[in-house]
């Protein structure tokens, strides 16, 4: 006691006055309790549910708002907010280069094909709270619920199609099938939610068969590159051919013109001669003769004459003859 | 005195608040409420949510859930009717209907979920061993988009079905509900979550898919390598035709033209006799020209014509 007394003393004054006004402080707080149970806060993308001794009273929007304190209990609902549920992989952190992780979600994404094939399928379920009560009340586990409608849905609807369409041309079907079978089953649970939008991530043939896969895109590469290159040999080899042929013709017709020509040129040549010719055939025809052989036989290499007697020695330049050609044989660089 | 009323006042009020603590209770909007007196219910059970009043202290209250609630199962290895062993998750929605009976026959929620676990995996195992694997994959008889050339290869089709995925689930659904009718819960939806091979038929479908993508990428290479040798055989026959149909016509245009020739030298060198004999007389002088040179030896006669005056100039 003496040392509490001591220890008064030493408060600072505030303190002191606190003390010595216990009933007003204590009033005081019970106020402020109560102005606090009172008032409360509701955030701009959230509504306030508040339940009366247990019962839906009313709903209220954001702002500043009141209600009676210890009776009354509010719960806070986002329902602006977009939320998403991720399948198959899990956003690790999001930004400008946002990071995954995929590794343990395969049973997720793994699903069956309506040809019996397996198909790795990756998506996000986009929503939103548009009815609080439902969510609040309807529902044990919304979130959770949602989650199981959508894998349910999605394999459902997976589960019609090839494996081909889902992995090519179903992709945008898929999601907007899937949107509504998953809202469709939200209005079923009362589950308070509407979707706003599915969105298919990657969708890929399961890991141990997508070098087959790959293998089928190489092959309709390597088709596309046989069938170019057989037409690019085609494209070398034809155009060349026709001009080609073009040439033969034009050739063809440039000796034509020129046989043509020459064979009239030389009828006309014949024609003038012939025309004098036939006013004097011998004397043209024997000057004709000399004057060919005035032109040839200076050309010649040897030229004997003989006397219309002389044919006796003939053998003997045949002899001679054979002699210089076999000298010419023996030694050709004479 | 008047010490000892107020202590006498802050005992009825003591007292006042523990009798109305345990004479009302609140019931909250996701809860019913069943009222017991030694253990044994009373009345109807309580579902409309706000303030109640039981007796108190010889009633107890007994809080029960009034949303849907879930029930998930584990995933089961299943045989189905032709023999392929598939795991089967399933999951259920579920409601206490009537709290009381609910209360009577299973306690609380665990009681509740292990008598659904007995119930909806004896179910799905029954209804999915008397399907064949697709009745409980399909859900509709529907004709797949066609994804052009691969599914052309495939012969891409999806097999008729007769019952399908949703009769099979409201078929559990209904078999459950006959089983828990007695248990105040209704099963509101039965869905296969997920429904997936077992590990070595698994490897299995793989398999089988990987050769049937071989399959298609032989027929893309074998389709390339047939069109190609077609274009390369149309590249030869087009070759071969024009190239011959140059050479036949090069070779009518200059028959033609040997033909005009021919004609027109006849029209010049068949006038006459005369015209014959000054052309075949030109020809050998032509000729003469032609052939003679210096390797070329003559013995002319003092006879021909040329030398004749070489003898005498007569």
């Amino acid at each position: 006691m003496a040392d509490f007394q001591f220890d008064n003393n030493q408060l600072p004054a505030i303190l002191r006055k606190i003390l010595t006004n216990l009933k007003t402080t204590i009033v005081v707080i019970i106020v402020v309790i109560a102005l606090f149970g009172i008032f409360f806060q509701i955030g701009p993308e959230e509504v306030g549910v508040i339940t009366q001794l247990g019962k839906y009273s009313r709903t209220v929007e954001s702002g500043l708002n009141f209600k009676l304190p210890f009776i009354e209990t509010v719960y806070k609902v986002p329902v602006e907010r977009q939320q998403k549920l991720e399948f198959g992989y899990r956003t690790i952190s999001s930004g400008v280069q946002s990071r995954y992780s995929k590794s343990g979600y395969q049973d997720e994404s793994l699903m069956l094909t309506g040809d019996l094939n397996l198909a790795d399928v990756e998506w996000v379920v986009q929503y939103r709270i548009d009815n609080p009560y439902n969510y609040l009340f309807k529902v044990r586990n919304p979130e959770n619920t949602l989650r199981d409608i959508s894998e349910a849905a999605m394999r459902q609807i997976v589960g019609d199609r090839t494996v081909n369409e889902v992995l090519t041309v179903g992709r945008t079907e898929i999601a907007g099938k899937l949107k509504e079978l998953v809202q469709e089953l939200c209005r079923e649970y009362s589950l308070g939610v509407k979707v706003d939008q599915v969105v298919l991530q990657d969708v890929t043939p399961p890991d141990p068969v997508k070098a087959a896969f790959n293998a089928v895109n190489e092959a309709q590469q390597e088709k596309e590159t046989l069938i170019n290159q057989a037409k690019s040999e085609y494209n070398k080899v034809i155009p060349k051919a026709s001009g080609q042929a073009k040439e033969t013709i034009q050739k063809a017709e440039g000796y034509a013109t020129a046989r043509v020509n020459n064979a009239q040129g030389e009828a006309t040549r014949f024609n003038a001669l012939y025309a004098e010719y036939i006013k004097a055939p011998e004397v043209t025809r024997r000057r004709l003769y000399l004057e060919t052989m005035s032109q040839v036989l200076p050309e010649l290499g040897q030229k004997i004459i003989t006397d219309q007697d002389g044919n006796a020695v003939l053998p003997l330049l045949q002899m001679q003859l054979n002699r210089s050609e076999n000298t010419i044989k023996n030694n050709p660089n004479e | 005195m008047n010490r000892n009323i107020t202590i006498l006042i802050t005992i009825i009020i003591i007292a006042a608040i523990i009798v109305i603590s345990q004479t009302v209770f609140i019931v909250n909007e996701t809860e019913q409420v069943v009222v017991t007196q030694f253990g044994k219910p009373v009345g109807n059970a309580v579902t409309e949510p706000g303030i109640q009043f039981k007796a108190p202290f010889i009633q107890k209250t007994n809080y029960f859930e009034k949303r849907y609630l879930e029930w998930d199962g584990d995933p089961n290895q299943v045989p189905t009717k032709d023999k392929k062993f598939i795991f089967v998750d399933t999951y259920a929605r579920w409601q206490i209907t009537d709290p009381l009976q609910f209360f009577k026959r299973l306690t609380n929620e665990r009681g509740a979920q292990s008598r659904l676990d007995d119930i909806l995996d004896g179910e799905t195992r029954d209804f999915i061993a008397s399907h064949l694997l697709e009745e409980t994959v399909r859900t509709s008889n529907r004709t797949p988009l066609s994804s052009g050339s691969i599914s052309e290869i495939l012969e891409d089709t999806l097999v008729q079905i007769q019952v399908g995925r949703k009769k099979i689930q409201n078929m559990i659904q209904e078999a459950a509900n006959k089983e828990a009718m007695d248990l105040g819960i209704a099963i509101l939806d039965v869905r296969f979550k997920r429904i997936n091979y077992v590990e070595d038929v698994r490897t299995q479908v793989y398999e089988r898919m990987k050769s049937e993508r071989f399959r298609i990428a032989d027929k893309f290479r074998s389709e390339g390598q047939g069109e190609a040798s077609r274009i390369n055989g149309e590249k030869e026959r087009e070759l071969n035709t024009i190239q011959s149909e140059a050479f036949r016509e090069a070779e009518e245009i200059k028959g033609k033209a040997d033909a005009m020739a021919a004609s027109i030298y006849a029209d010049a060198y068949d006038q006459s006799l005369n015209s014959r004999e000054l052309y075949s007389f030109l020809k050998s002088m032509e000729t003469f020209q032609k052939t003679f040179d210096k390797e070329t030896y003559i013995i002319l006669s003092t006879d021909s014509e040329l030398y004749k005056y070489l003898k005498n100039i007569k």
